[in-house]
């Protein structure tokens, strides 16, 4: 429905989680893999439980494709960089001074799975849960609102620069610039895109900064809210129980590693 | 005493070099309605900041001379307090969207949220407000789902539902097509009526003619001519200053210089141009 999110309107039970649980959720899964010993640590919390959470929230599909474009420059580049400068080791081959290490592409793969559930646990929480319920909730758990706005629209960016950045290439193509070809060709596109992209933004901000301050955004009055977050007692629960065990995870890590 | 008032007003933006307005003296009344013509650069837009309190508080720069509404002068208040009681509403639709909401009706509650508005008033006001500038229909979309033409809509009754006691709209139609922007100078000729004192930077002069209770054209930051909207815009220093008017107003400057325009007054508008071809 919205273009400009993330989120992906389902109905489901994750969906109707209080957006408070699902980011403590997050970070409960966040703290435990990055605490607990083992190497693939990472890799299973995200297979087996953010993946069947992914089901239940049905944006598994959604979720893996997502996850999958946005971790894969990074991994390319974490794996070109850990293999090709690491230290001693395996060489996997050897070209003149080039000898990419089997060692430094494991401990890329490592790194990677912690990059993994990291970019999954929250793409997970943003595609499940309302910008303006996140909003809602933040302010009311004392965020203030500056930076609770801050915070929603910064998750709904990334769509809609893309969408920009879409417009901008249509509308210089149409002038004549070239944007296939080879890498040179392709280089030289890439400012007349960007620049246009990069002011138009920073324009964008000042008139949205006028639009909601003359909406009262600073008013300083106390705010209410249009929509009700539907909450539960278990769930209030289940949040202390999470709090505590992102501590317990916290604490378990930086002892563990002393 | 006037409910706006200018003294003196120039100011001049912090990366520019001249004055983008210049001796602007300039009195409205409450439940006045009056529109703002003029060429780009005119500095139409830049009076539209000042009226809201923009210019200075927001985009700093040197300001020099009054902005008073309701006997208070935005030098001595904050634009927080301004803002309360003066509504902007700008021609860029899509950067008026906040970005935090999900649907229209919340996008249009987004504004009595922040000045703690209750949760039936609330819903109250925005369903009054969405029926008057009739786009109930589109509650449940997504603000960023909709046409131009649809987001001016709800950029329009976000500020109205603050109900400002001064609306200040730049180009609000600019997207819109001709039945929209008939609404639109429907819904704020009657809000005039009821008591609100409308500034709306327009570019149809035609409406103008039919709705605004007063015409003020702009060049290079002054007050060029302003006067009831027959007169200013029929005048001969429009056309010598290269604005636009209406193509009723073209047609009978050539008709009368033809000898086929009999009448005194020029028209502005269809009705008052047949009028006159008739007699």
């Amino acid at each position: 429905m919205n273009a400009f999110s993330m989120y992906a309107a389902r109905e489901s039970g994750l969906h109707s989680l209080h957006p408070l649980t699902k980011i403590l959720m997050t970070l409960l899964l966040v703290a435990a893999g990055l605490a607990l010993p083992g190497n693939w640590t990472g890799y299973f919390i995200v297979v087996f439980i953010i993946f069947p959470l992914a089901f239940w929230g049905r944006v598994f599909l959604n979720l893996l494709s997502t996850t999958w474009k946005v971790s894969l420059p990074f991994a390319i580049s974490v794996i070109l960089i850990q293999s090709f400068f690491w230290g001693e080791g395996t060489p996997i081959f050897e070209i003149g001074v080039l000898s990419p290490k089997w060692e430094g592409a494991m401990f890329a793969a490592v790194s990677m799975g912690k990059i993994i559930l990291v970019m999954s646990g929250f793409l997970l929480f943003s595609m499940t849960t309302r910008p303006d319920t996140l909003m809602i909730t933040l302010k009311q758990a004392g965020v203030p609102s500056s930076i609770a706005y801050i915070i929603v629209t910064t998750l709904q960016i990334v769509p809609s620069f893309q969408r920009k950045a879409l417009t901008i290439l249509d509308a210089q193509r149409s002038r004549g610039l070239e944007t296939e070809g080879n890498l040179y060709v392709r280089a030289r596109a890439f400012i007349p895109i960007i620049l246009p992209l990069v002011l138009g933004s920073l324009m964008e901000v000042e008139e949205r900064a006028i639009a909601i301050e003359s909406r009262g955004f600073n008013s300083g009055k106390k705010e209410t809210s249009l929509i009700e977050i539907p909450d539960t007692p278990l769930q209030k629960v289940i949040r202390r129980v999470i709090l505590f065990g992102i501590f317990a995870f916290i604490v378990f890590g930086v002892l563990w590693r002393l | 005493m006037a409910f706006v008032i200018l003294k003196d007003l120039a100011y001049q933006y912090p990366s520019s070099t001249g004055l983008v307005l210049e001796n602007i003296s300039l009195q409205i009344q409450e439940g006045e309605f009056v529109s703002i013509i003029g060429p780009n650069g005119a500095g139409k837009s830049t009076l539209c900041y000042a009226l809201a309190g923009f210019v200075p508080h927001f985009f700093k720069g040197e300001i020099s001379g009054e902005v008073e509404v309701d006997g208070r002068k935005s030098s001595e208040s904050t634009l927080d307090e301004w803002a309360l009681n003066v509504g902007l509403a700008f021609q860029n639709p899509f950067n008026q969207i906040s970005g935090a909401k999900y649907t229209v009706f919340e996008e249009i509650a987004f504004g009595l949220e922040n000045i703690g508005v209750p949760r039936d008033e609330m819903k109250k006001r925005v369903e009054d407000a969405m029926s008057l500038t009739g786009i109930s229909d589109l509650a449940d979309r997504s603000p960023y789902s909709l046409s131009g033409g649809q987001q001016q809509r709800v950029a329009l009754t976000s500020i109205l539902v603050m109900r400002p006691r001064l609306l200040v709209l730049d180009e609000p139609t600019s997207q819109m097509d001709p039945v929209g922007t008939r609404e639109v100078f429907g819904v704020v000729r009657k809000m005039a009526e009821e008591g609100m004192t409308v500034v709306m930077v327009e570019h149809k002069v035609e409406w103008i003619a039919n709705f605004a209770d007063r015409v003020i054209a702009l060049k290079d930051g002054q007050i060029l001519i302003e006067g009831k909207p027959n007169e200013v815009l029929t005048s001969d220093l429009l056309i010598e200053n290269g604005f636009g008017i209406s193509r009723y107003t073209s047609a009978a400057r050539e008709a009368r210089k033809r000898g086929l325009w009999k009448k005194e007054k020029l028209p502005v508008t269809l009705d008052e141009a047949v009028e006159g071809f008739k007699s």
